[in-house]
């Protein structure tokens, strides 16, 4: 057995030296938790309590403690449903189909052709430009009158116009046309870069082994592009779930307010006329929305992965 | 290429005939959908040189006498220029501040592997599921008490938020430098600050670049932030003035391309520099995690 007061002064020396470079460790933290604590944490605790009053954004000290009657109110507006509904209608139907497009044309992307380069180029170039831009550019194609780009077309072809932006459904379906349209080519070039990590003698052994070309990308590819789909997904779930621009660009919210997101109301409904506590209970319930979506998400990520491997 | 010959000899081929044809078909169908999807940008560019009449006569077509009224009249009547500048102060000032405290923070979470140290990465985890939307009453609140509405500074300070994810990008690929480097230098008697500029920083130079184009392309574009809180015309940032274009010049499509487009060429030219840091980057990002 040793000695018990060299092990204590030992212990004292390491414990003294462990908190001197967890204090220097913390003076490199010190910013980012001071930026993470004044605009992230303080906030989110302030909308959970104004949440549960009617805050109307003048002096905090005369509101009052309202219980769940904001909660209650968001369920029964309508407009403030449509906005929760068409935000995670927007983040699913976006994140499947861009998937859906983006994996199969990396693969396409990967093969070697005449004017690739140019192609690749092209489909990651629509995803630079600001989503307002586009939304506003999109708004003259899609215009339901006769001036509209696609709308003289099919009428000088002989159809009818379409209502594009001027009823429910179509309105929808346009924002997130574009929202595919413009974002398939980024996500396309992040698969792109994970399939040039596949090790090609993969596909020849599979081609040696008379494997069909949808066998070696149901078997090899798919596979290999698990890690990939995750951070792909994961991007398209939060970044769906915070959309604002496109549909308030395209369409303001409209027609009605059949394409109103949950960003929009708030911003109404909140900043705009002053409905504090509504506007934070809306936040609320949103914040619960994106916990249940990324946590399933994570699950399934890590399903797939462990079954595949 | 010789596309037109190959498709009429399918009856006998050799592989590399089959190879050549294939290669032939995907050139012409991928080089045809990347047109299509690039003919909004094409009718962007295009309705620029025209005036109001022509453009609702004839959309597509190039234009008859092209003509640069547009353009003069864009920087003779809108404040383009103020925008630019505004933008960029914003954009660089931003950027610089939140990879400086994303790498800084990186960088003490490597240094020291602890319980102490773990907990802080949790905690930092959780602005993930955070949604921006529930932060917005109360950052506003924030913002006005400080008189930092309608300035270019708020937006700075709101921006910086964005830290914990440059942050998140860095660590990961921070973990997977050698670390008997960084010991080597301690032993030194280097000081931590002096290990982080003059060794760790120049060694992170790939995630770096990728993350400050990542920021820089999110920032500039980002329209929710001034359109809430910048109310003067000589404070707008580009994509803001814009939109506010919009309103002004329904009736007038032409002026509003040629403003879009005045926007987006120095998105494009930055773009057509950075493009290869833009992806690779993440993916040494995550990868590593």
């Amino acid at each position: 057995m040793s000695d018990p007061s060299t092990e204590t002064v030992h212990g004292n020396a390491r414990r003294r030296r462990n908190l001197a470079e967890n204090l220097t460790s913390l003076g490199f933290l010190a910013p980012i938790l001071l930026v993470y604590v004044v605009i992230m944490l303080v906030p989110f605790a302030q909308s959970i309590v104004y949440s549960f009053t009617d805050y109307g954004g003048y002096d905090f000290a005369t509101a009052k403690f309202v219980g769940l009657d904001n909660y209650v109110q968001i369920f029964h507006d309508p407009t403030l449903l449509n906005g929760l509904g068409f935000t995670l209608m927007y983040t699913i139907l976006t994140t499947v189909l861009i998937t859906a497009i983006a994996l199969p044309l990396a693969v396409v992307l990967n093969k070697k052709f005449f004017g690739r380069d140019f192609v690749r180029s092209v489909f990651f170039f629509l995803s630079v430009p600001s989503m307002v831009v586009l939304g506003l550019v999109w708004q003259y194609i899609f215009s339901p009158m006769k001036t509209g780009a696609v709308n003289m077309i099919l009428d000088k072809l002989g159809f009818d116009t379409v209502p594009f932006l001027s009823q429910p459904g179509w309105a929808k379906f346009c924002v997130i046309f574009i929202a595919v349209w413009a974002q398939i080519g980024w996500h396309a070039t992040l698969y792109l870069a994970y399939l040039q990590a596949v090790p090609a003698d993969l596909y020849e052994q599979a081609q040696v082994d008379g494997a069909s070309t949808w066998q070696q990308f149901t078997n090899i590819t798919l596979p290999q592009m698990v890690p990939a789909m995750g951070v792909s997904v994961f991007m398209l779930l939060t970044g769906g779930l915070k959309v604002y621009d496109l549909p308030f660009a395209l369409t303001s919210g409209g027609p009605g307010s059949s394409t109103y997101t949950v960003t929009q109301s708030i911003i109404v409904t909140g900043i705009g006329s002053g409905r504090y506590g509504i506007g934070s209970a809306l936040g609320v319930v949103f914040f619960i929305c994106c916990v249940v979506l990324v946590a399933l998400q994570q699950v399934a990520t890590n399903a797939i992965e462990k079954r595949l491997s | 290429m010789s596309k037109a010959s190959k498709s009429k000899t399918s009856g006998r081929m050799s592989m590399g005939q089959r190879k050549r044809l294939h290669a032939g078909i995907l050139s012409v169908v991928m080089i045809a959908l990347a047109l299509i999807c690039a003919i909004p940008l094409y009718i962007v560019i295009v309705n620029t040189f025209k005036n109001s009449a022509d453009m609702s006569l004839d959309p597509f077509g190039l234009p008859k006498a092209p003509t640069f009224e547009n353009y003069v009249y864009a920087f003779e009547n809108l404040p383009i220029i103020q925008a630019t500048v505004n933008t960029i102060i914003v954009t660089v000032v931003s950027v610089a501040l939140m990879v400086l405290i994303g790498s800084l923070a990186a960088y003490g979470m490597v240094q020291k592997k602890s319980r102490f140290t773990a907990a802080i990465g949790s905690f930092l985890l959780l602005s993930f599921v955070l949604p921006g939307q529930v932060l917005l009453i109360p950052q506003y609140k924030m913002e006005s008490s400080l008189g930092l509405v309608d300035s270019l500074l708020g937006l700075v300070v709101l921006y910086t938020g964005a830290s914990t994810f440059c942050y998140f990008l860095i660590v990961n690929y921070m973990r997977g430098l050698p670390q008997e480097l960084f010991e080597a230098a301690r032993l030194d008697g280097a000081s931590s600050l002096r290990i982080f500029w003059q060794i760790v920083l120049p060694l992170c130079r790939p995630i770096l670049a990728t993350v400050i184009v990542f920021e820089t392309m999110w920032t500039w574009n980002d329209f929710m932030t001034p359109n809430i809180y910048i109310s003067s015309v000589e404070k707008q940032t580009l994509v803001l003035q814009v939109f506010n274009a919009m309103g002004q010049f329904t009736t007038n499509w032409p002026l509003f391309m040629t403003i879009t487009f005045i926007a987006l060429v120095p998105v494009f030219v930055f773009f057509i520099f950075c493009q290869k840091w833009i992806v690779s980057g993440l993916v040494a990002g995550s990868v590593k995690g």
